[in-house]
């Protein structure tokens, strides 16, 4: 090959290979960099798990370690003994994930489906009526006493996931799904073949829409996992924790023992929850969504950017 | 409309039954949000009232038609005591602005560079599926809990935690993080970056690769090196979507992420003055306040966090809607 065709191919290879790719130098730094990213990323939860699989012995000798100095399994075996509050608080957690997404998808996907109709007369009064909540709340005090006492949630499995269950942000995201995969001939057409509303919706729309429920259900379906703040305001009693305020309760009652431990003359450390126990609590937390998140997580991005672009 | 009647064999009469029927299945369909609505959002809008009172708590009389303690005493018994709630805050209102809207700005600052720099690069590498993996793991810590995060943080910097075990073993002094202010704003946004770098390069990345491959095409023959690529023809392309986001996060610069200021500093009293934001201290003042009138002081705070916050997501759509009219909320 001589020489000018050599040089004709490297620029055809610049200027038509669609990317114009970064030099394979730039493309080594930026893995490391992205390479950092992750092991930052990975690090904290790293530690936690791997204190979990540790003996407590070994634990409190050596530390938290990079890896098990000597594996065990006893802290998982412990938490889900019988009567363990870890039992309770997993209970109360899956049942109000699994209500509270059953719930937000159906009431955001029908709320959102009216607002989406052009034909709906008061569209416009209940778009606001719903966006409004977005704009202007209430105040943490009378939303406590009314959930508390008005509307009797206090120390009730509800707390868990009423509150959750609909939100306006869920509705944007709906409605812009709606109208952008659900074409309005395929409606009218089935309107012409004499097909009532409720029948168009579940016959023709939500097969269609399916995607966008998804998107939903995994979104509520998270904020329900993870919510601290509605068990913090509304549950006192232990018997009604959820995952994540059970965890917070162990680690703030523990600081609560060791600040105070001189004043009321000495607790009995045994009686703590040992480390390796903690940690194995925060693994069983986080793990099954940790798990299951890479396998849905086009759904995730999907409702990330549409809700963003265009509210 | 009717001509499509007619078409279709049916009386412009039945038509407009047609009509009804439907206007009435559509009100049914949006019945289950009205309640929850009504229930979580605007029921509690009238206690705001308690803003300007003191909250005497009274039950209601046997026989009152409504039963219930709180909204008796908010509407019937509580006094008004005009701005009073709200001059008790002056004193702590200061530290609570300065957290509440410092911590937002730095977390906006810092996190503008890094979604976007992530943004770009996961779009640069040369192999598609590494960079895919690469965003997989981080985008990883949106999912996670900050009471996991505060388990997480715990092992990192407790006194025997991993930190100070390297510090230790390079010889240093170990340091109480839990009892140190100076290390929070830090502590506060390194756990920030881990835990929304990932996601907010979503929108970013989402917006890259909608461009013109053309543009970049003619800048390479032009001569221009991948660094002049990204500062005149991505950055500016990307400008919009950075400007509209940074709005929106202004609109939003009085609300803190109560779980994370709540959790994290793991109950420390000597941390407060660093840690505390109005949404910690509207919370700490409702549930644990010691004082006479603590649900009227607390009542007063929301209802400044709210009036504020409602007045700039309105400016800042506002300015939206003049320079981007289709990315307005309204």
């Amino acid at each position: 090959m001589t020489v000018a065709a050599k040089k004709k191919e490297k620029h055809s290879f610049t200027a038509s290979e669609a990317r114009n790719l970064i030099s394979k130098r730039t493309n080594v730094f930026f893995n490391i960099i992205m390479i950092l990213g992750c092991i930052f990323t990975v690090f904290p939860l790293w530690i936690i798990f791997i204190s979990s699989i540790t003996s407590e012995v070994a634990l409190t000798t050596y530390g938290y370690r990079l890896w098990p100095i000597e594996f065990s399994a006893n802290a998982y075996t412990y938490l889900f003994r019988d009567g363990s509050i870890m039992i309770t608080a997993y209970k109360n957690t899956l049942i109000a994930t699994v209500c509270g997404t059953v719930l937000s998808t159906v009431t955001v996907g029908l709320y959102s489906y009216a607002l989406s109709r052009k034909d709906f007369k008061y569209r416009k009064f209940f778009t606001f009526f719903s966006f409004f909540t977005m704009l202007f709340s209430g105040g943490l005090v009378s939303y406590y006493n009314i959930c508390r006492s008005f509307l009797g949630l206090k120390d009730t499995v509800y707390a868990l996931f009423l509150p959750l269950s609909f939100s306006a942000y869920w509705v944007i995201i709906m409605r812009t799904f709606y109208n952008s995969n659900v074409p309005e001939e395929v409606i009218e057409s089935a309107r012409i073949d004499g097909s009532g509303e409720w029948r168009t919706l579940i016959q023709i729309v939500v097969p269609l829409a399916i995607p966008g429920y998804a998107t939903v259900a995994l979104f509520s379906a998270i904020g329900v996992w993870n919510d601290f703040r509605q068990c913090l305001l509304l549950n006192d009693s232990s018997e009604f924790y959820n995952l994540q305020y059970t965890i917070y309760q162990t680690m703030n009652n523990l600081r609560f023992l060791k600040e105070n431990a001189s004043k009321m003359g000495g607790v009995n450390v045994s009686n703590l929850p040992s480390e390796t126990f903690r940690m194995a609590m925060a693994v069983v937390t986080v793990g099954p969504i940790i798990m299951a998140y890479p396998f849905f997580q086009k759904y995730f991005i999907k409702g990330l950017t549409v809700g963003a672009v265009k509210g | 409309m009717v001509a499509k009647g007619w078409l279709n064999g049916r009386s412009p009469r039945k038509q407009m039954a047609g009509s009804t029927k439907r206007q009435f299945a559509y009100l049914l369909m949006v019945l289950p949000g009205v309640l929850f609505l009504l229930a979580f959002a605007y029921l509690p809008m009238p206690g705001t009232v308690l803003s300007f009172k003191f909250y005497q708590m009274t039950v209601p009389p046997e026989g009152f038609w409504l039963q219930d303690t709180f909204l008796y005493s908010v509407f019937v018994t509580s006094k008004w005591v005009g701005l009073e709630n709200f001059v008790y805050l002056i004193n702590e209102a200061p530290m609570l602005i300065r957290n509440t809207v410092g911590y937002n700005l730095l977390f906006m600052l810092v996190g503008l560079v890094l979604q976007v720099g992530l943004a770009v690069l996961i779009n640069e590498l040369r192999n598609r599926k590494t960079a895919k993996v690469y965003h997989t793991i981080m985008f990883m810590p949106y999912f996670v809990s900050w009471i996991v995060v505060m388990y997480a943080l715990y092992t990192l910097i407790s006194t025997d935690g991993f930190i100070n075990k390297v510090l230790m073993m390079f010889g240093g002094q170990g340091v109480k993080f839990y009892s140190e202010r100076m290390y929070w704003p830090w502590i506060f946004t390194i756990a920030q970056i881990w835990k929304y770098t990932g996601q907010g390069a979503i929108i970013y990345l989402a917006t890259l690769t909608g461009f013109d491959e053309q543009l970049y095409e003619a800048g390479a023959i032009d001569g221009a090196t991948k660094w002049q690529q990204f500062r005149f023809i991505t950055l500016p392309q990307l400008m919009p979507v950075i400007v509209m986001l940074q709005i929106l996060a202004v609109g939003r610069i009085f609300n803190g992420d109560f779980d994370m200021f709540y959790s994290l500093p793991n109950g420390s009293g000597t941390l407060r003055q660093v840690t505390q934001t109005i949404d910690v201290y509207v919370y700490d003042t409702l549930k644990t306040g010691q004082l006479r009138n603590s649900f009227g002081y607390a009542g007063a705070a929301a209802l400044f966090q709210s009036v504020v916050g409602f007045v700039l997501i309105l400016t800042t759509n506002a300015v939206i809607r003049k320079h981007q009219p289709d990315m307005a909320l309204f």
